[in-house]
C-alpha cells in the first residue's frame, strides 16, 4: 500500500488528439457539403454565429444489434407512458426512416468558416471585394491641407509660428553673412529693428547698437529669443467632406406566395436566399435583402410573412419584377447598390409577355445580376423559365450533373436555374457564384 | 496536495485497509497516484495511464472535460487489474472524496484479486500500453501518422469481436484440429474410469481431409486474431503489431464489460460500510461526512435514460445478504403468492455474506441479473424500458414498459455477451478463392444494418478479399437470409 505523488510527462495528448478529432469532423463536413446546406437547423438559425451540423462518419463502427428502437433503460419514477424527457432534433436530418441519434454525431462549427469551406469547395477561394461596385459615403469633415490664405477661425497657429521661425533663423543668418558681425549682435540688432532685415542691416552698419547691450550681463537663464511673425509666415486649414468607399449589396428576394408554392419549395427558396447572402457577405461590406411577395399582386413584406405564409389566387409575376424597379428607382439607385433580384416561383404565370417586358426594364436599371429559379412541384405549369431563355436568349449549361441557363443583357450576368429538392441547392449555388456571374467590374 | 494531507491520506488508508480485510475481503498490493485532473481525465479518456494516440481517444478526452468542466463530476475513480493494483487519486478532489474512493478502490481490489473472469488478464497491462505507445510513435514516424491511424481505426471496429474463452483456454489451431479429428481420443487415458468415457465416433476419411484443408477448423469468436494470422493481403509486421495491442487491451477490458454492474455495486456496498466505520472513528468529521454523503448519494442515484450500474449492483448485493440472511430462497419461498407472505418469511439462515462472496467469485452481470433480479427489487427500483418517440419537432422520451418480467427479459438479453452480436469466421478460404466467409448467429435481434457494412469496409481494408457475412432476420413469419458482402466495388446486401 502506498499514495504517491509521481511526476507524469505533463504532456497534453488529449489535447493533441482532441484536435485530431476535430480536423477529422472538418474533412467529414467537407464532405458532406451539399447534405449540410440543405440543413434546417442552419437556415432557421437566429443570429448566432455558431451552427450546429450533423456530420457522419466519426463514430467508431462495430458489428451492433438492431432492435429497430432507439431506447434503454432507466430506473426512479416513470409510470408507463410519462414523458420523462425530451431531445432535440437541431441539426438531424427529418427525412422518415432516419433513426435518430444513430448515424449522426452533432458539431458546431461557426457559419463563417462554414462559408470559406464552400467557398473553397466551389474553387472560389478569394472572392475579391474590389469585383464589386463601389460607392462614397459622407463620414462627416475632415481637414486636408494647409494653404497660405484662408480665414482667421482656420488660422492654423502652430504650422504659422513654424514658418516664423524659419524665417527669423533665414534673416539672422543673412545678416550674418551681410555684416561680418557675430550671431548674437545680429539677432539683436533683428530685434532692435523689429524684424525688419534692411532696418536691422543699417543698425549694425552703423554700429549704433549700444556698446553696453553686449556686455550687459546675460543672465543664466538666456531669455526666450525672439520669434517675428509677418503676414506671410501665416498658414490656414482647408477642410473637406470626408468620403469612404463602401460596397453596398440588396438582394430582391422575389416569390410566388400563390397557393402551388408550398412549404417544401419555400424551405428551398429560403435556403437558396440564405446562402446567397451568406455569400454577398463575404463580398460587400454591408448586404441587404428585402421581400417582395406576389401573388397577381406583388407587396414589400417581411420576412415571417415571406416564407412562411401562404395565399390563394393567380400568378402574375411582372408585378414582383415592377415593384423591384420601383424599389431600386426609390432606394436602392444602382449607382451606389449592387442590386441582386433573385425571383422564385413554380413557373406559373398568367402574362407572360407583360413580365418580359417588367425583367428588360429591371435590367435596363443596371442591377448587378438578376437570377430566377424554378420550384418544381407536381402542380406546376411552367411557363416562364422557357419564355425568359427564349426572350433573353440564355444558353443551356451543364456541369457535374446539373444543368441551368444563363446569358447576358448588355453584360449584366443571367441565370435560371430549376430546383427539384435539397439536393439542387449546392449546384445551383455553384452556378450563382461562377466567378463570371460577379458583375464585371467596378463603375 | 501537501505534506500534511497526504500523510492524513495514508493514515486513512492504513485504517481502510484494516477495516476492509476484517469483513473479509482480500486484496493484491494496492498503490494510489496522485494525479492532476488534466491526467486523470487523460487516463479515463485513454482507458489506460499511458496509451497510444487515436482521434477517439482525443474525442473521448473531450468530452469528459465539457463534463468536468460543467461539474457533472462524481468522484471519478479509475483503478487497474494489476500487480500491484494501480488507482489514481485526482489532486482537486476533497479529502472525504479521496478517503471515499479508496475505500471504494479497495472492494474493486478484492472483486478484481477473486472473481474468475479476471482470472486470466494481462496484469502488466498498464507497461504493455506505454511500451505500444512508443512503438506506435515510431510507425508514425515510418509508416505516416493516416496510415497507422487506418490501421486502428480497422482494429477499434473489431475490438470487441472477441472469444471471451480465449484466455481461459488458448488452443492452437492444430490442437483444435486434433480434437476435431478425435485423435486425441484414439488411445483413451489409463484410469479407473477409462471405460466409461466415450468412444470417438470414427471419422471419414474425406472428413479428415476437409478437416485437414479447413481454416479455421472450427468457426471462431475471434475475428481480429484470425485476420492478423491469416489476411492475404499480407499485414505488414507493424500492421499486425498495431491488431493485436488492440486485441490484446479488448481482452483485458473484457471482465471490465461483463462485470460492470458487480464490480460497482460490490465496490460501493462496501464502501459505504467502512466510510460509516470511518466516520465512527473519528477519521472524518461530521462536515465531512456530510460531504460524503452528498457525493454517495450522486453515485447512487436513480439516472432518467441510464442504469446506474453502482445503484442497480449495490441494491442487488444488499438485496442478495438479506435474501440470504433470511433464507428467502429456494422453491418453497418462491412459491409464495401471498406479498404478505413473503415479507415476514425469515428462517434466520444467515448465509448472507456467505451468498455474497461466493456470488462474488464466480459471476458476471449476464448470470448475476438473470438469477437475483427479483420482481421486489424491480419494483423497489422502478425499473423501466424507454423509447425515444418520434414528435416531429423533437423526440420524446417515454415510458414504454413497466412489467418486470418484459423489462428483466429485456434487460438481460441486453447483457448477453456484454451486448455483442456473435459473428464467427466460417471459412478464410471460401470458394477456393480467399474470400472471407462470416457468419452471424442470430439470438434474436438482427444487425444494425449501417453499422455493419462500415465495419465489413474496415474487414476488407484488412482482408483486401472479399469479405461476405451471412446473417438472418425475421421477416413475418419466416427467417430471411441475410448476405452482406464487401469487396473492391464496395459494400451491398443480398436478400434471398
Amino acid at each position: 500500500m502506498a499514495i504517491l505523488k509521481p511526476d507524469y510527462d505533463s504532456s497534453p495528448r488529449g489535447a493533441a488528439d482532441a484536435a485530431r478529432h476535430r480536423e477529422k469532423i472538418r474533412d467529414a463536413i467537407r464532405a458532406n457539403l451539399p447534405e449540410i446546406i440543405g440543413e434546417e437547423a442552419i437556415i432557421t438559425r437566429e443570429g448566432r454565429r455558431l451552427v450546429r451540423v450533423p456530420v457522419r462518419g466519426l463514430k467508431s463502427y462495430h458489428f451492433i444489434h438492431s432492435d429497430g428502437l432507439e431506447g434503454g433503460f432507466g430506473s426512479g419514477q416513470g409510470k408507463k407512458g410519462s414523458v420523462i424527457g425530451q431531445r432535440s432534433k437541431e441539426g438531424r436530418p427529418g427525412q422518415a426512416g432516419d433513426q435518430p441519434g444513430i448515424d449522426y454525431l452533432d458539431t458546431e462549427i461557426e457559419l463563417e468558416a462554414l462559408i470559406q469551406m464552400m467557398l473553397q469547395d466551389l474553387g472560389l477561394p478569394n472572392l475579391k471585394e474590389k469585383q464589386a461596385r463601389e460607392t462614397l459615403v459622407p463620414q462627416g469633415w475632415k481637414y486636408e491641407s494647409v494653404e497660405k490664405s484662408g480665414i482667421r477661425p482656420r488660422l492654423d497657429k502652430l504650422r504659422s509660428l513654424k514658418e516664423a521661425i524659419k524665417r527669423t533663423e533665414v534673416l539672422v543668418g543673412e545678416l550674418v553673412r551681410q555684416s561680418g558681425k557675430g550671431e548674437e549682435e545680429c539677432r539683436d540688432a533683428l530685434e532692435r529693428a523689429r524684424g525688419s532685415l534692411p532696418e536691422a542691416l543699417r543698425l549694425l552698419r552703423e554700429g549704433e547698437l549700444r556698446e553696453g547691450s553686449a556686455g550687459e550681463p546675460r543672465a543664466a537663464e538666456a531669455p526666450p529669443r525672439r520669434i517675428f511673425l509677418d503676414s506671410p509666415d501665416l498658414r490656414f486649414r482647408t477642410i473637406q467632406q470626408d468620403v469612404e468607399t463602401h460596397s453596398n449589396a440588396v438582394v430582391l428576394a422575389m416569390m410566388d406566395v400563390s397557393g402551388s408554392m408550398g412549404l417544401q419549395q419555400k424551405y428551398l427558396a429560403r435556403s437558396f436566399f440564405f446562402w446567397m447572402v451568406s455569400f454577398l457577405r463575404t463580398l460587400y461590406r454591408q448586404v441587404e435583402i428585402r421581400f417582395i411577395a406576389h401573388t397577381t399582386e406583388a407587396r414589400v413584406v417581411d420576412e415571417e410573412e415571406f416564407f412562411h405564409k401562404g395565399e390563394s389566387g393567380g400568378t402574375y409575376c411582372h408585378a414582383a419584377y415592377e415593384l423591384a424597379a420601383r424599389l431600386v428607382a426609390a432606394e436602392y439607385p444602382t449607382d451606389r447598390w449592387n442590386v441582386y433580384p433573385f425571383h422564385f416561383s413554380d413557373g406559373e404565370d398568367w402574362a407572360v409577355e407583360r413580365t418580359l417586358q417588367a425583367v428588360r426594364a429591371l435590367l435596363d436599371q443596371g442591377v448587378a445580376a438578376l437570377g430566377y429559379g424554378e420550384i418544381q412541384s407536381e402542380y406546376s405549369s411552367s411557363t416562364l423559365l422557357e419564355s425568359l431563355r427564349s426572350g433573353l436568349e440564355l444558353e443551356l449549361r451543364r456541369s457535374e450533373g446539373f444543368a441551368w441557363y444563363e446569358g447576358r443583357y448588355r453584360d449584366i450576368p443571367l441565370l435560371g436555374l430549376v430546383i427539384r429538392g435539397k439536393e439542387d441547392l449546392y449546384p445551383a449555388l455553384r452556378a450563382f457564384l461562377k466567378p463570371e456571374k460577379q458583375p464585371s467590374g467596378v463603375k | 496536495m501537501s505534506a500534511a494531507e497526504l500523510a492524513r491520506l495514508a493514515r486513512a488508508e492504513e485504517r481502510i485497509l484494516e477495516l476492509a480485510a476484517g469483513l473479509g475481503l482480500s486484496f493484491l498490493p494496492q498503490e494510489f497516484d496522485v494525479v492532476s485532473e488534466q491526467k486523470m481525465l487523460e487516463i479515463m479518456a485513454y482507458r489506460l495511464p499511458v496509451n497510444f494516440s487515436h482521434w477517439s481517444f482525443g474525442r473521448d478526452f473531450e468530452i469528459e472535460r465539457t463534463r468536468h468542466e460543467h461539474g457533472y463530476a462524481v468522484p471519478y475513480e479509475v483503478v487497474f487489474n494489476s500487480d500491484p493494483v494501480r488507482a489514481y487519486l485526482m489532486e482537486s478532489n476533497p479529502y472525504p472524496i479521496q478517503v471515499l474512493v479508496m475505500a471504494h478502490v479497495y472492494a474493486h481490489n478484492d472483486f478484481m484479486k477473486n472473481n474468475r473472469h479476471f482470472q486470466h488478464s494481462r496484469r502488466d497491462m498498464i507497461g504493455l500500453a506505454s511500451e505500444a505507445a512508443s512503438r506506435f510513435r515510431q510507425y508514425e514516424q515510418d509508416y505516416g501518422r493516416e496510415q497507422v491511424e487506418r490501421i486502428i481505426d480497422a482494429g477499434f471496429s473489431l475490438q470487441w469481436d472477441l472469444d471471451p474463452e480465449e484466455p481461459m483456454h488458448r488452443e492452437s489451431e492444430r490442437g483444435t484440429r486434433e480434437r476435431l479429428f478425435g485423435w486425441a481420443r484414439e488411445s483413451p487415458p489409463e484410469g479407473s474410469f477409462s471405460d466409461l468415457l466415450p468412444t470417438p465416433a470414427p471419422v471419414s476419411t474425406e472428413r479428415k481431409r476437409e478437416l485437414r484443408l479447413k481454416t479455421p477448423p472450427a468457426p471462431t469468436l475471434d475475428l481480429l486474431g484470425y485476420i492478423i494470422e491469416h489476411s492475404p493481403r499480407p499485414l505488414a509486421a507493424w500492421e499486425k503489431d498495431i491488431l493485436g495491442v488492440i486485441k490484446s487491451q479488448a481482452l483485458y477490458f473484457l471482465p471490465y464489460r461483463r462485470t460492470k454492474i458487480m464490480n460497482e455495486g460490490w465496490a460501493t456496498y462496501w464502501h459505504e460500510r467502512i466510510m460509516q466505520r470511518l466516520f465512527q472513528e473519528g477519521f472524518l468529521s461530521s462536515e465531512e461526512h456530510g460531504f460524503y454523503n452528498l457525493y454517495n448519494a450522486r453515485v447512487k442515484a436513480h439516472l432518467p435514460r441510464q442504469l446506474n450500474p453502482y445503484l442497480l449492483g449495490f441494491a442487488l448485493f444488499k438485496d442478495l445478504k438479506q435474501r440470504w440472511d433470511k433464507g428467502r430462497h429456494g422453491a418453497a419461498y418462491e412459491e409464495l403468492e401471498e406479498q404478505r407472505q413473503r415479507e415476514a418469511w425469515d428462517l434466520a439462515s444467515g448465509q448472507g455474506t456467505a451468498k455474497l462472496f461466493e456470488v462474488r467469485r464466480t459471476y458476471m452481470d449476464w448470470f448475476f441479473l438473470e438469477e437475483f433480479l427479483s420482481r421486489e427489487l424491480m419494483e423497489e427500483l422502478e425499473l423501466y424500458l424507454f423509447l425515444e418517440k418520434d414528435q416531429g419537432a423533437h423526440y420524446d422520451t417515454v415510458v414504454e414498459e413497466t412489467d418486470w418480467r418484459t423489462v428483466k427479459r429485456l434487460l438481460v438479453r441486453s447483457l448477453m455477451n456484454s451486448g455483442v452480436p456473435r459473428v464467427r469466421v466460417v471459412d478464410g478460404n471460401y470458394r477456393d478463392s480467399l474470400q472471407l466467409y462470416l457468419a452471424h448467429e442470430f439470438e434474436g435481434l438482427p444487425l444494425q444494418e449501417d453499422y455493419c457494412l462500415r465495419t465489413l469496409q474496415h474487414i476488407h481494408q484488412l482482408w483486401k478479399r472479399p469479405v461476405l457475412l451471412e446473417s438472418r432476420q425475421q421477416e413475418g413469419e419466416r427467417m430471411q437470409r441475410k448476405l452482406f458482402i464487401a469487396d473492391g466495388s464496395g459494400v451491398r446486401v443480398n436478400l434471398d
